[in-house]
Protein backbone atom coordinates (compact mmCIF):
# COMPACT_ATOMS: atom_id res chain seq x y z
CA UNK A 1 0.00 0.00 0.00
CA UNK A 2 1.46 3.40 -1.21
CA UNK A 3 2.52 5.43 1.81
CA UNK A 4 1.84 3.42 4.18
CA UNK A 5 3.98 -0.18 4.07
CA UNK A 6 7.46 1.81 3.06
CA UNK A 7 7.03 3.23 6.61
CA UNK A 8 6.37 0.76 8.92
CA UNK A 9 9.25 -1.71 7.74
CA UNK A 10 10.95 -2.85 10.48
CA UNK A 11 14.54 -2.54 9.57
CA UNK A 12 13.97 0.28 8.89
CA UNK A 13 12.82 1.28 12.43
CA UNK A 14 15.37 -0.53 13.99
CA UNK A 15 18.31 1.68 12.26
CA UNK A 16 16.54 4.57 13.15
CA UNK A 17 16.42 3.54 16.76
CA UNK A 18 20.35 3.01 16.35
CA UNK A 19 20.85 6.46 15.07
CA UNK A 20 18.31 7.79 17.82
CA UNK A 21 20.89 5.93 20.57
CA UNK A 22 23.97 7.56 18.73
CA UNK A 23 22.37 11.19 18.85
CA UNK A 24 22.26 11.16 22.83
CA UNK A 25 24.31 12.09 25.35
CA UNK A 26 25.38 9.63 28.24
CA UNK A 27 23.80 11.42 31.66
CA UNK A 28 21.17 13.58 29.51
CA UNK A 29 17.65 13.03 30.36
CA UNK A 30 15.04 13.89 27.06
CA UNK A 31 11.71 15.03 27.21
CA UNK A 32 9.88 14.64 23.98
CA UNK A 33 6.18 15.77 24.10
CA UNK A 34 4.03 14.86 20.87
CA UNK A 35 1.56 17.62 20.28
CA UNK A 36 -0.88 15.44 19.10
CA UNK A 37 -3.14 12.24 20.48
CA UNK A 38 -2.61 10.36 16.77
CA UNK A 39 0.86 10.43 18.00
CA UNK A 40 0.21 9.01 21.15
CA UNK A 41 -1.95 6.38 19.26
CA UNK A 42 0.76 5.46 17.15
CA UNK A 43 3.48 5.01 19.75
CA UNK A 44 1.73 2.77 21.94
CA UNK A 45 0.24 1.06 19.07
CA UNK A 46 3.66 0.05 16.94
CA UNK A 47 5.23 0.03 20.36
CA UNK A 48 7.75 2.77 19.36
CA UNK A 49 8.63 3.94 22.83
CA UNK A 50 10.13 0.44 23.59
CA UNK A 51 12.86 1.09 20.16
CA UNK A 52 13.44 4.71 22.54
CA UNK A 53 16.86 4.93 24.70
CA UNK A 54 16.07 4.83 28.73
CA UNK A 55 16.89 8.80 28.34
CA UNK A 56 14.36 9.76 25.62
CA UNK A 57 10.96 10.14 27.72
CA UNK A 58 7.77 11.25 25.66
CA UNK A 59 5.64 13.25 27.00
CA UNK A 60 1.77 13.49 26.05
CA UNK A 61 0.75 16.37 25.14
CA UNK A 62 -3.00 18.03 24.61
CA UNK A 63 -3.53 17.37 20.97
CA UNK A 64 -7.13 15.54 21.58
CA UNK A 65 -10.17 17.57 21.69
CA UNK A 66 -12.19 14.99 23.30
CA UNK A 67 -9.67 15.11 26.12
CA UNK A 68 -9.55 18.83 26.10
CA UNK A 69 -13.12 19.61 26.18
CA UNK A 70 -14.90 20.88 29.71
CA UNK A 71 -17.86 19.52 31.15
CA UNK A 72 -19.72 22.13 31.27
CA UNK A 73 -19.75 22.45 27.30
CA UNK A 74 -20.26 18.89 27.18
CA UNK A 75 -23.81 20.18 29.52
CA UNK A 76 -24.53 22.77 27.00
CA UNK A 77 -24.46 19.93 24.18
CA UNK A 78 -26.80 17.77 26.17
CA UNK A 79 -29.15 20.75 27.09
CA UNK A 80 -29.53 21.93 23.27
CA UNK A 81 -30.06 17.97 22.81
CA UNK A 82 -32.78 17.32 25.32
CA UNK A 83 -34.89 19.94 23.18
CA UNK A 84 -38.11 19.19 21.21
CA UNK A 85 -37.90 18.29 17.87
CA UNK A 86 -33.88 18.52 17.96
CA UNK A 87 -31.64 16.27 16.04
CA UNK A 88 -28.38 16.58 17.54
CA UNK A 89 -25.85 15.48 15.86
CA UNK A 90 -21.97 14.51 16.66
CA UNK A 91 -18.81 12.61 15.55
CA UNK A 92 -18.85 9.06 17.77
CA UNK A 93 -16.21 9.57 20.10
CA UNK A 94 -17.94 12.81 21.51
CA UNK A 95 -21.44 10.66 22.57
CA UNK A 96 -19.34 8.96 25.84
CA UNK A 97 -17.62 12.21 27.00
CA UNK A 98 -18.62 12.55 30.79
CA UNK A 99 -20.87 16.02 31.74
CA UNK A 100 -21.36 16.63 35.15
CA UNK A 101 -24.15 14.52 35.55
CA UNK A 102 -24.56 11.99 31.91
CA UNK A 103 -23.28 11.58 28.43
CA UNK A 104 -25.03 12.46 25.00
CA UNK A 105 -25.49 8.52 25.10
CA UNK A 106 -26.92 8.68 28.27
CA UNK A 107 -29.13 11.07 27.07
CA UNK A 108 -30.19 9.06 24.07
CA UNK A 109 -30.91 6.49 26.16
CA UNK A 110 -33.59 8.87 27.75
CA UNK A 111 -35.04 9.94 24.98
CA UNK A 112 -32.70 12.67 23.35
CA UNK A 113 -32.51 12.02 19.71
CA UNK A 114 -28.86 11.90 19.68
CA UNK A 115 -27.29 10.47 16.37
CA UNK A 116 -23.51 9.87 15.45
CA UNK A 117 -22.46 11.34 12.57
CA UNK A 118 -18.64 11.09 10.09
CA UNK A 119 -18.75 14.62 8.75
CA UNK A 120 -20.44 17.60 9.25
CA UNK A 121 -21.87 16.93 5.93
CA UNK A 122 -23.90 14.76 6.89
CA UNK A 123 -25.16 16.40 9.68
CA UNK A 124 -26.65 18.90 7.03
CA UNK A 125 -28.19 16.12 4.92
CA UNK A 126 -30.24 15.26 7.92
CA UNK A 127 -31.45 18.84 8.37
CA UNK A 128 -32.20 18.57 4.35
CA UNK A 129 -33.75 15.35 4.78
CA UNK A 130 -36.09 16.95 8.25
CA UNK A 131 -37.32 20.29 7.41
CA UNK A 132 -40.03 19.98 10.06
CA UNK A 133 -37.02 19.47 12.49
CA UNK A 134 -34.06 21.35 13.94
CA UNK A 135 -30.90 19.98 13.36
CA UNK A 136 -27.62 21.17 15.56
CA UNK A 137 -24.25 19.83 14.97
CA UNK A 138 -21.91 19.28 17.92
CA UNK A 139 -18.66 20.72 16.70
CA UNK A 140 -15.56 19.92 17.97
CA UNK A 141 -11.75 19.72 17.52
CA UNK A 142 -8.66 21.11 15.83
CA UNK A 143 -7.54 22.93 12.78
CA UNK A 144 -7.96 19.74 11.27
CA UNK A 145 -11.51 19.30 11.49
CA UNK A 146 -12.69 22.96 11.54
CA UNK A 147 -12.46 23.32 7.89
CA UNK A 148 -15.09 20.45 7.33
CA UNK A 149 -17.26 22.57 9.78
CA UNK A 150 -16.22 25.50 7.77
CA UNK A 151 -17.33 24.29 4.56
CA UNK A 152 -20.48 22.97 6.34
CA UNK A 153 -21.45 26.19 7.29
CA UNK A 154 -20.71 28.00 4.08
CA UNK A 155 -22.74 25.50 2.04
CA UNK A 156 -26.13 25.55 4.61
CA UNK A 157 -25.70 29.17 4.13
CA UNK A 158 -25.56 28.93 0.32
CA UNK A 159 -28.51 26.44 0.59
CA UNK A 160 -30.45 29.20 2.58
CA UNK A 161 -31.05 25.70 5.59
CA UNK A 162 -33.01 27.52 8.15
CA UNK A 163 -32.83 24.35 10.31
CA UNK A 164 -29.43 23.81 10.58
CA UNK A 165 -27.03 25.03 13.38
CA UNK A 166 -23.89 24.14 15.20
CA UNK A 167 -22.36 24.30 18.90
CA UNK A 168 -18.92 25.60 17.82
CA UNK A 169 -16.10 24.32 19.85
CA UNK A 170 -13.04 24.11 17.73
CA UNK A 171 -10.37 25.00 19.61
CA UNK A 172 -6.42 25.90 17.83
CA UNK A 173 -3.64 24.15 19.04
CA UNK A 174 -1.16 27.13 19.12
CA UNK A 175 -1.99 29.08 22.26
CA UNK A 176 -2.30 25.75 24.61
CA UNK A 177 1.28 24.69 23.25
CA UNK A 178 2.27 28.46 24.76
CA UNK A 179 0.33 28.04 27.70
CA UNK A 180 2.47 24.30 28.66
CA UNK A 181 5.77 26.46 27.53
CA UNK A 182 4.88 29.12 30.51
CA UNK A 183 4.41 26.24 32.51
CA UNK A 184 6.54 26.35 35.62
CA UNK A 185 6.47 22.99 36.33
CA UNK A 186 7.24 21.20 33.26
CA UNK A 187 10.60 21.62 31.38
CA UNK A 188 10.53 20.07 27.86
CA UNK A 189 13.13 19.40 25.17
CA UNK A 190 11.18 19.63 22.14
CA UNK A 191 7.93 18.95 20.10
CA UNK A 192 6.65 16.03 17.65
CA UNK A 193 4.17 18.45 15.87
CA UNK A 194 0.62 17.82 14.81
CA UNK A 195 1.13 17.00 10.99
CA UNK A 196 -2.32 16.89 9.51
CA UNK A 197 -2.75 20.05 11.57
CA UNK A 198 -0.14 21.48 9.86
CA UNK A 199 -2.10 20.38 6.28
CA UNK A 200 -4.03 22.85 7.31
CA UNK A 201 -2.51 25.76 8.86
CA UNK A 202 1.87 25.02 7.46
CA UNK A 203 4.57 25.14 9.63
CA UNK A 204 4.85 28.79 10.22
CA UNK A 205 2.78 28.81 13.52
CA UNK A 206 5.38 26.80 15.24
CA UNK A 207 7.76 29.18 14.50
CA UNK A 208 7.48 31.05 17.84
CA UNK A 209 8.54 27.97 20.12
CA UNK A 210 12.52 27.80 18.78
CA UNK A 211 12.19 31.52 18.21
CA UNK A 212 10.72 32.54 21.69
CA UNK A 213 11.21 29.16 24.03
CA UNK A 214 13.97 27.83 22.22
CA UNK A 215 12.91 24.23 21.70
CA UNK A 216 12.62 22.56 18.41
CA UNK A 217 9.97 21.33 16.77
CA UNK A 218 9.16 19.01 13.17
CA UNK A 219 6.79 18.33 12.31
CA UNK A 220 5.95 14.76 12.06
CA UNK A 221 3.41 11.87 9.76
CA UNK A 222 1.66 9.45 11.56
CA UNK A 223 3.30 6.22 10.70
CA UNK A 224 5.83 4.31 13.14
CA UNK A 225 9.18 5.66 10.72
CA UNK A 226 7.34 9.28 10.80
CA UNK A 227 7.47 9.45 14.42
CA UNK A 228 11.22 7.92 14.73
CA UNK A 229 12.42 9.72 12.18
CA UNK A 230 11.19 12.86 14.03
CA UNK A 231 12.37 11.79 17.24
CA UNK A 232 16.15 11.54 15.41
CA UNK A 233 15.74 15.11 13.85
CA UNK A 234 14.79 16.55 17.02
CA UNK A 235 17.85 15.01 18.81
CA UNK A 236 20.19 15.91 15.77
CA UNK A 237 19.21 19.48 16.58
CA UNK A 238 19.75 19.42 20.21
CA UNK A 239 23.08 17.75 19.70
CA UNK A 240 23.95 19.80 16.91
CA UNK A 241 23.27 23.07 18.94
CA UNK A 242 20.21 24.40 16.67
CA UNK A 243 16.75 24.92 17.09
CA UNK A 244 14.22 24.92 14.59
CA UNK A 245 10.63 24.20 12.90
CA UNK A 246 11.49 21.06 10.47
CA UNK A 247 9.27 19.32 8.34
CA UNK A 248 9.80 15.75 8.44
CA UNK A 249 5.93 15.23 6.79
CA UNK A 250 6.81 17.52 3.88
CA UNK A 251 5.16 14.72 1.64
CA UNK A 252 1.92 16.18 2.48
CA UNK A 253 2.46 19.09 4.54
CA UNK A 254 3.02 22.65 2.56
CA UNK A 255 4.98 25.27 4.56
CA UNK A 256 1.74 27.52 4.21
CA UNK A 257 -1.03 25.22 4.81
CA UNK A 258 -4.49 24.68 2.58
CA UNK A 259 -4.61 28.50 2.15
CA UNK A 260 -8.33 27.57 0.52
CA UNK A 261 -9.17 25.84 4.17
CA UNK A 262 -7.93 29.03 6.36
CA UNK A 263 -9.59 31.20 3.62
CA UNK A 264 -13.20 29.67 4.46
CA UNK A 265 -11.95 29.32 7.98
CA UNK A 266 -11.40 32.85 8.17
CA UNK A 267 -14.91 33.73 6.76
CA UNK A 268 -17.13 31.18 9.36
CA UNK A 269 -15.26 31.75 12.40
CA UNK A 270 -13.58 34.36 14.82
CA UNK A 271 -11.94 33.54 17.59
CA UNK A 272 -13.23 33.85 21.23
CA UNK A 273 -11.98 35.60 23.58
CA UNK A 274 -11.12 32.75 26.21
CA UNK A 275 -12.02 29.80 26.17
CA UNK A 276 -11.53 26.69 28.83
CA UNK A 277 -10.21 23.54 28.53
CA UNK A 278 -10.02 20.84 30.57
CA UNK A 279 -7.00 20.69 32.60
CA UNK A 280 -5.49 23.49 31.68
CA UNK A 281 -7.88 26.00 32.45
CA UNK A 282 -9.07 29.28 30.24
CA UNK A 283 -6.58 29.69 27.93
CA UNK A 284 -7.34 33.40 25.71
CA UNK A 285 -7.93 32.87 22.28
CA UNK A 286 -7.97 29.32 21.68
CA UNK A 287 -11.35 28.63 20.59
CA UNK A 288 -13.36 29.63 17.57
CA UNK A 289 -16.57 30.86 17.87
CA UNK A 290 -19.09 31.79 14.55
CA UNK A 291 -18.21 34.78 13.11
CA UNK A 292 -20.94 37.31 13.01
CA UNK A 293 -21.12 36.65 9.45
CA UNK A 294 -22.86 33.25 10.60
CA UNK A 295 -24.25 33.65 13.42
CA UNK A 296 -27.86 32.64 11.94
CA UNK A 297 -25.98 29.20 12.31
CA UNK A 298 -25.03 29.56 16.16
CA UNK A 299 -26.89 27.10 18.19
CA UNK A 300 -25.92 28.81 21.20
CA UNK A 301 -28.06 31.81 19.91
CA UNK A 302 -30.34 29.37 19.01
CA UNK A 303 -31.29 27.64 22.46
CA UNK A 304 -30.91 28.28 26.04
CA UNK A 305 -27.24 26.67 27.65
CA UNK A 306 -26.32 26.29 31.56
CA UNK A 307 -23.03 27.58 30.21
CA UNK A 308 -21.79 26.64 33.87
CA UNK A 309 -18.42 25.93 34.74
CA UNK A 310 -18.00 22.27 36.13
CA UNK A 311 -14.98 21.28 38.36
CA UNK A 312 -13.47 18.14 36.99
CA UNK A 313 -13.85 15.10 39.55
CA UNK A 314 -11.24 15.25 42.34
CA UNK A 315 -9.99 11.47 41.82
CA UNK A 316 -9.60 12.66 38.16
CA UNK A 317 -6.03 13.82 37.09
CA UNK A 318 -6.24 14.54 33.33
CA UNK A 319 -5.33 18.16 33.83
CA UNK A 320 -1.53 16.70 35.02
CA UNK A 321 -1.39 14.23 32.01
CA UNK A 322 -2.40 16.51 30.05
CA UNK A 323 0.20 18.90 30.95
CA UNK A 324 2.39 15.83 30.43
CA UNK A 325 3.37 16.47 34.87
CA UNK A 326 2.22 12.91 35.47
CA UNK A 327 1.93 9.29 33.50
CA UNK A 328 -1.36 8.09 33.09
CA UNK A 329 -0.33 5.06 35.29
CA UNK A 330 0.07 7.35 38.12
CA UNK A 331 -3.18 8.56 38.12
CA UNK A 332 -4.87 7.27 41.35
CA UNK A 333 -7.54 6.17 39.35
CA UNK A 334 -5.91 4.75 36.00
CA UNK A 335 -7.31 1.25 35.34
CA UNK A 336 -9.36 0.91 38.57
CA UNK A 337 -12.16 3.42 39.27
CA UNK A 338 -11.39 4.89 35.30
CA UNK A 339 -11.09 2.60 32.88
CA UNK A 340 -12.56 2.58 28.86
CA UNK A 341 -15.60 1.04 29.91
CA UNK A 342 -16.32 3.20 32.87
CA UNK A 343 -14.15 6.75 31.78
CA UNK A 344 -13.94 8.82 34.93
CA UNK A 345 -11.58 11.31 33.00
CA UNK A 346 -11.65 12.56 29.02
CA UNK A 347 -8.28 10.97 28.93
CA UNK A 348 -9.53 7.45 29.31
CA UNK A 349 -12.45 8.09 26.75
CA UNK A 350 -10.98 8.28 23.33
CA UNK A 351 -8.42 6.03 21.98
CA UNK A 352 -6.22 8.73 21.36
CA UNK A 353 -6.25 10.01 24.75
CA UNK A 354 -3.02 8.76 26.72
CA UNK A 355 -4.94 7.17 29.14
CA UNK A 356 -6.68 5.05 26.81
CA UNK A 357 -3.55 4.73 24.95
CA UNK A 358 -1.60 3.36 28.02
CA UNK A 359 -4.54 0.74 28.89
CA UNK A 360 -5.31 -0.58 25.62
CA UNK A 361 -1.68 -1.28 24.30
CA UNK A 362 -0.41 -3.07 27.44
CA UNK A 363 1.08 -0.30 29.22
CA UNK A 364 -0.87 -0.45 32.40
CA UNK A 365 0.08 -4.31 32.76
CA UNK A 366 3.60 -3.93 32.00
CA UNK A 367 4.29 -0.83 34.54
CA UNK A 368 2.61 -2.94 37.37
CA UNK A 369 4.90 -5.29 36.45
CA UNK A 370 7.85 -3.40 37.11
CA UNK A 371 6.61 -2.41 40.36
CA UNK B 1 -24.28 1.53 21.27
CA UNK B 2 -23.87 1.25 24.46
CA UNK B 3 -21.48 3.73 26.79
CA UNK B 4 -19.31 0.46 27.33
CA UNK B 5 -18.59 -0.04 23.27
CA UNK B 6 -15.91 1.78 21.72
CA UNK B 7 -15.95 5.13 19.17
CA UNK B 8 -18.77 3.75 16.81
CA UNK B 9 -16.98 5.43 13.82
CA UNK B 10 -14.19 2.66 14.09
CA UNK B 11 -12.67 0.57 17.02
CA UNK B 12 -9.62 1.61 17.34
CA UNK B 13 -10.05 5.13 16.15
CA UNK B 14 -11.53 8.60 16.86
CA UNK B 15 -11.53 10.83 13.68
CA UNK B 16 -11.69 13.97 15.68
CA UNK B 17 -8.78 13.10 18.18
CA UNK B 18 -6.52 11.41 15.76
CA UNK B 19 -6.01 14.25 13.64
CA UNK B 20 -6.93 11.65 11.74
CA UNK B 21 -6.09 11.71 7.73
CA UNK B 22 -7.22 9.06 5.57
CA UNK B 23 -5.44 8.46 2.55
CA UNK B 24 -7.55 8.29 -0.39
CA UNK B 25 -7.49 7.41 -3.90
CA UNK B 26 -9.91 9.22 -6.26
CA UNK B 27 -11.43 6.69 -8.23
CA UNK B 28 -14.50 8.75 -9.99
CA UNK B 29 -15.47 13.04 -10.17
CA UNK B 30 -18.76 13.32 -9.47
CA UNK B 31 -21.13 16.42 -9.72
CA UNK B 32 -20.87 17.00 -5.86
CA UNK B 33 -17.31 15.60 -4.86
CA UNK B 34 -15.37 12.61 -5.96
CA UNK B 35 -15.64 9.25 -4.83
CA UNK B 36 -12.31 8.10 -2.89
CA UNK B 37 -11.26 4.77 -1.95
CA UNK B 38 -9.79 3.83 0.95
CA UNK B 39 -6.89 1.53 2.34
CA UNK B 40 -9.30 -1.15 2.62
CA UNK B 41 -10.98 -0.66 -0.41
CA UNK B 42 -14.08 0.84 1.02
CA UNK B 43 -15.59 3.61 -1.18
CA UNK B 44 -16.70 7.19 -0.16
CA UNK B 45 -17.65 10.21 -1.61
CA UNK B 46 -15.38 12.98 -0.42
CA UNK B 47 -15.83 16.36 -0.53
CA UNK B 48 -13.05 18.01 -2.28
CA UNK B 49 -13.79 21.64 -2.52
CA UNK B 50 -10.28 22.40 -0.52
CA UNK B 51 -8.11 20.86 -2.95
CA UNK B 52 -9.19 21.14 -6.17
CA UNK B 53 -8.22 20.61 -8.83
CA UNK B 54 -8.83 16.53 -8.42
CA UNK B 55 -7.96 13.67 -10.94
CA UNK B 56 -8.83 10.32 -10.99
CA UNK B 57 -6.09 8.48 -9.36
CA UNK B 58 -4.85 10.92 -7.02
CA UNK B 59 -4.80 10.45 -3.19
CA UNK B 60 -6.17 12.54 -1.09
CA UNK B 61 -5.93 13.36 2.76
CA UNK B 62 -9.16 13.34 3.62
CA UNK B 63 -10.77 14.05 7.30
CA UNK B 64 -13.84 13.94 8.41
CA UNK B 65 -15.49 13.51 4.82
CA UNK B 66 -13.75 16.69 3.32
CA UNK B 67 -10.16 16.28 1.43
CA UNK B 68 -7.83 18.88 3.15
CA UNK B 69 -4.69 18.04 1.04
CA UNK B 70 -3.83 16.62 -2.41
CA UNK B 71 -0.97 13.94 -1.47
CA UNK B 72 -0.15 13.35 -5.49
CA UNK B 73 0.64 16.91 -5.29
CA UNK B 74 3.27 16.96 -2.69
CA UNK B 75 4.45 20.91 -1.74
CA UNK B 76 7.99 19.83 -1.88
CA UNK B 77 10.12 16.38 -2.62
CA UNK B 78 9.90 13.35 -0.30
CA UNK B 79 12.25 12.87 2.51
CA UNK B 80 14.09 10.02 3.15
CA UNK B 81 12.86 7.78 5.64
CA UNK B 82 16.16 7.80 6.60
CA UNK B 83 18.79 10.46 7.01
Amino acid sequence: MKFVDEYRDPELGRALATQILAETEPGRHYKVMEVCGGHTHSIYKYGIDDLLPPNVELVHGPGCPVCVIPMGRVDDGIAVARNDGVIFTCFGDMLRVPGSKQTLLDAKAEGADVRMVYSPLDALRIARENPDREVVFFAIGFETTAPSTALTLKRAKAEGQTNFSCVCNHVTIVPPLRALLESPDLRLDGFIGPGHVCTVVGARPFDFIPGEYGRPVVISGFEPLDILQSILMILRQLREGRCEVENQYKRVVPQDGNLKALEVMAEVFALRPHFEWRGLGFISQSALRLSDEYAEFDAERRFATPNVRVADPKACQCGEVLKGVIKPWECKVFGTACTPEHAIGTCMVSPEGACAAYYNFGRYQRQREAV
Amino acid sequence: MTTGQRCATDDVHCITCSDEGIEMTVVEMTQCGAQCRDPEGIDQRVEVDLVEPVAIGEVLLVHAGVAIANVSRPPAPNQPVTS
